[in-house]
């Protein structure tokens, strides 16, 4: 419905189309098809999003929703300063940072839609209808976020500082939005440059990563930067260093147009708002279009322009994970599940995004934990008091929850019908390719975390923690294979993400919860004594080489039978 | 006549209330190479997914060597080597890895795998490409790594399924060959295709199922001699479709007469 508002927006001037030599009926066609094929596909910014069976419709809707959750986000940045123009400021480095990160994760596909090349070309369509449908097809899609994102902005402004200044405020996202797409612009054209167009992709996938992490980051910072003493005096300097800040630009702008005075750095600001933007989308147009065609084109050809090029190398790449495939399995299904493992895990971009972002919330949530409690002074914890043991504890067994993410995460794969492999060859005990898995999952993702650990530990509290930073370790690798053992069914990288998980789960994972928070009880008690600290040690070893014999004694049965194919 | 080495007794599957094998009778001798032929969703590949263990719950016995696939899958997996039609592939894999993969699976020695693996990938054109990520590879380059990794652990048996998809007119040229060899090796071939002309070339015996049943079974020239001197294509087209093709093509043809 709202796209067929969007298309008739767009077709408005039709005389004028007609003129530039465009037709508006192929443009329709075009457009309504590009934004019916939107609609269907879930947008990048719903990170994190569970796949249904459901095929994805409306997803325009739940876009302009989550963008409008996005927006309430930074109006924060009203709130935590007294100066009007440091606001702005702060609002548009917001508003250009999300923009082009949504615009960037979000809109690569759309941008590099190779299909336009087999379907649209070959056709009778005149070059400029097809880079009018492209440009509006880009403002459309822009709109959709750009609205949402800005609405509480707008209200706020309004309120606060009433209608005219709202106006001028709403008038100036205009050349915020073009600054942002030279941005972009330049962000695809320098990393084209830097890398090959097949690593473009994993570049963009990183970068919603990273986007992911920073977004999580700021819901946890931000509030805590409200009513700081110190950003409430803060104001961004008016000198000429800040006139090299985009952001301060528009603000500047703001204040000018909305209470005009003489100010030489206000009349400035003004003056780059309307020519800065201006002059980048002529250097886009003029220098940047063309080479990113032309390299557009070899990402859409990629297949026959890569095979070409030839590795020369005479020795095994990665010879040292062959090794410590060795070291760690027993039978050679067991290594062929650990290595299978280890590499997916590295290069399969599906499996990156489901799980490197939990590493990265990870990583935020101990970083704030430690910053929050800064008072007890690192270098010298006294174990005696019981929130430090507490403290210590939970940081060692926090560390789990990421490894668990991982090994939930390794039965499901987009390729889940290369899983032919597994029924067609003679696997004795299905165990061992789940048990080398898990295996290669530890080792990939926990023993460098394990090393950390250790070293911060006895760098901050001495080797005294030694015997307790074992058992932790321990249980953890422990809690790793009782995981395993009771939730994964599936083979290394063989199901569909949206196979629906089964009646039983709940139990599993109130065991999942129930199982780390006994293990820290335990642990908390034995915290100060040696010797139970080293008797629970020896019961922790065993319990796992138990655990890891009875995952690799699992037969057919236990798996789900067949090969699914749809 | 010896013991038959592929047995199938009875067989049926059925998807739902969907019948798609309608008791399938068939007994193959070693060192045949069946060319098993049909329209599309006639049962081909289901008889094929159930020969290499990826369907287990059918109805009927299947023998595979004197065993029977469903109190030994094991035993038979390790006597049958499978090349699925243009399957999915773990990508991110190079060949080395993937191939590598596979002999573990099959429990292959590592130095003797390793060895054939290199000789296979020199044979095939691709020693270069070994240590490349497979998404870079071309859909041929792709079916050379499936077909070695149905030959690796050199099996009795080999089924493969239209292995010719995406091969260019020297690599099938390539395949045939190996398919005669490995006949005069005394494997048993198992061959599914649509290429008519193909099948006609290499098989000592055709099979040919529609709608769950096997509707013809010879050699060409039994075929031949029992539905007039035409080419496979004229005797498939004969045998699986109800009205004339030309009358298909005509009616597409009336579609331009507003």
């Amino acid at each position: 419905m709202i796209n067929r508002f969007f298309i008739k927006m767009a077709l408005l001037p039709t005389t004028f189309y007609r003129k530039l030599g465009v037709d508006s009926s192929q443009l329709k066609a075009i457009l309504s098809a590009k934004l019916l094929m939107d609609d269907r596909r879930p947008a990048a910014i719903q990170y994190g999003r569970k796949k249904t069976d459901k095929p994805v419709s409306g997803a325009t809707w739940a876009t302009m929703i989550t963008t409008a959750f996005l927006g309430l986000l930074f109006i924060f940045a009203f709130f935590v300063t007294n100066d009007s123009f440091t606001q702005f400021t702060i609002y548009f480095s917001f508003y250009i940072f999300i923009l082009a990160a949504t615009l960037i994760t979000d809109f690569t596909s759309v941008l590099i839609d190779i299909r336009d090349n087999y379907i649209i070309l070959p056709k009778p369509v005149s070059d400029n209808t097809v880079l009018l449908s492209r440009l509006l097809h880009i403002a459309i899609h822009s709109t959709k976020i750009i609205l949402p994102l800005t609405i509480s902005g707008l209200i706020t402004v309004g309120i606060k500082y009433g209608l005219l200044s709202t106006l001028v405020f709403f008038f100036l996202f205009l050349p915020a939005t073009l600054f942002t797409i030279f941005l972009i612009n330049s962000i695809y054209v320098l990393v084209l440059k830097l890398t090959t167009p097949e690593k473009f992709k994993s570049f963009i996938s990183s970068f919603q990563i990273i986007f992911s992490i920073g977004i999580y980051a700021s819901y946890q910072v931000i509030p805590r930067l409200m009513g700081n003493a110190f950003l409430e005096k803060y104001t961004i300097p008016k000198n000429i260093s800040s006139l090299f800040i985009p952001s301060c630009w528009f603000a500047g702008a703001w204040k000018f147009l909305t209470s005009p005075s003489g100010d030489w750095y206000f009349i400035s600001t003004f003056l780059l708002t309307f020519t800065m933007p201006i002059l980048s989308i002529l250097i886009v147009i003029k220098y940047f279009a063309p080479s990113f065609n032309r390299k557009l084109a070899l990402i859409s050809g990629s297949e026959q322009a890569t095979v070409v090029k030839q590795s020369k190398k005479t020795h095994i790449p990665h010879a040292w994970v062959y090794r410590l495939a060795g070291w760690v399995t027993n039978t050679n299904v067991e290594k062929a599940g650990f290595l299978q493992t280890w590499f997916m895990t590295g290069r399969s971009r599906d499996f990156k995004m489901r799980v490197y972002p939990g590493f990265g919330y990870l990583a935020v949530f101990i970083f704030l934990t430690i910053s929050r409690t800064k008072r007890n002074h690192f270098t010298n914890i006294d174990l005696n008091n019981t929130g430090n043991i507490l403290l210590v504890l939970s940081l060692i067994y926090f560390v789990s929850f990421v490894i668990m993410q991982a090994l939930m995460q390794l039965s499901f794969s987009e390729k889940y019908k290369a899983s032919w492999i597994y029924y067609t060859t003679p696997i004795r005990m299905p165990g061992e390719l789940i048990l080398g898995s898990v295996k290669a999952a530890i080792c990939k993702f926990y023993l460098p975390v394990v090393l950390i650990i250790v070293l911060a530990g006895i760098f901050f509290i001495g080797p005294g923690i030694i015997p307790n930073l074992l058992l932790g370790i321990s249980n953890q690798i422990l809690l790793s294979f009782m995981i395993s053992f009771i939730s994964l069914r599936g083979f290394p990288f063989s199901q569909m993400e949206s196979a629906k998980r089964k009646g039983t789960s709940f139990m599993r994972g109130l065991m999942s919860l129930f199982i780390p928070f006994l293990l820290i009880c335990l642990h908390f008690l034995v915290f100060k004594y040696t010797v139970p600290i080293f008797l629970l040690l020896a019961l922790s070893i065993i319990a796992n080489w138990l655990i890891a014999g009875s995952i690799a004694q699992r037969g057919w049965k236990y798996f789900n039978g067949n090969y699914r194919e749809d | 006549m010896a013991n038959p080495i592929i047995s199938l007794k009875q067989v049926y599957k059925n998807y739902g209330y969907k019948e798609v094998l309608k008791g399938i009778n068939l007994d193959i001798q070693p060192g045949q190479v069946i060319g098993y032929i049909g329209p599309n969703g006639a049962g081909k590949s289901t008889t094929v997914k159930i020969l290499c263990g990826l369907i287990s719950d059918y109805e009927g016995t299947v023998l595979v060597n004197g065993i029977d696939l469903k109190e030994n899958p094991i035993a038979v997996k390790k006597i049958i080597g499978y090349v699925p039609e243009l399957a999915e592939l773990y990508d991110v894999l190079t060949p080395l890895e993937f191939l590598g993969l596979m002999a573990n699976l099959y429990d292959l020695d590592e130095a003797v795998a390793k060895e054939r693996i290199q000789k296979m990938m020199q044979a095939f054109g691709l020693s270069e490409n070994i240590n490349q990520r497979m998404d870079t590879f071309s859909k041929g380059m792709k079916q050379k790594v499936l077909i070695s990794s149905g030959l690796l652990h050199n099996p009795e048996i080999i089924i493969l399924d239209e292995p010719l998809s995406g091969l260019d007119a020297n690599s099938v040229i390539i395949i045939k060959e190996l398919i005669s060899k490995l006949a005069k090796e005394g494997k048993t071939i198992f061959y599914c295709s649509h290429m008519m002309d193909v099948v006609e070339k290499v098989s000592d015996r055709i099979i040919l199922i529609n709608n769950g049943e096997v509707i013809a079974d010879g050699s060409f020239h039994e075929l031949q001699s029992q539905q007039g001197n035409n080419s496979l294509e004229k005797i498939f087209a004969q045998l699986t479709s109800q009205e004339t093709l030309g009358d298909t093509a005509d009616q597409l043809i009336k579609a331009f007469d507003n």
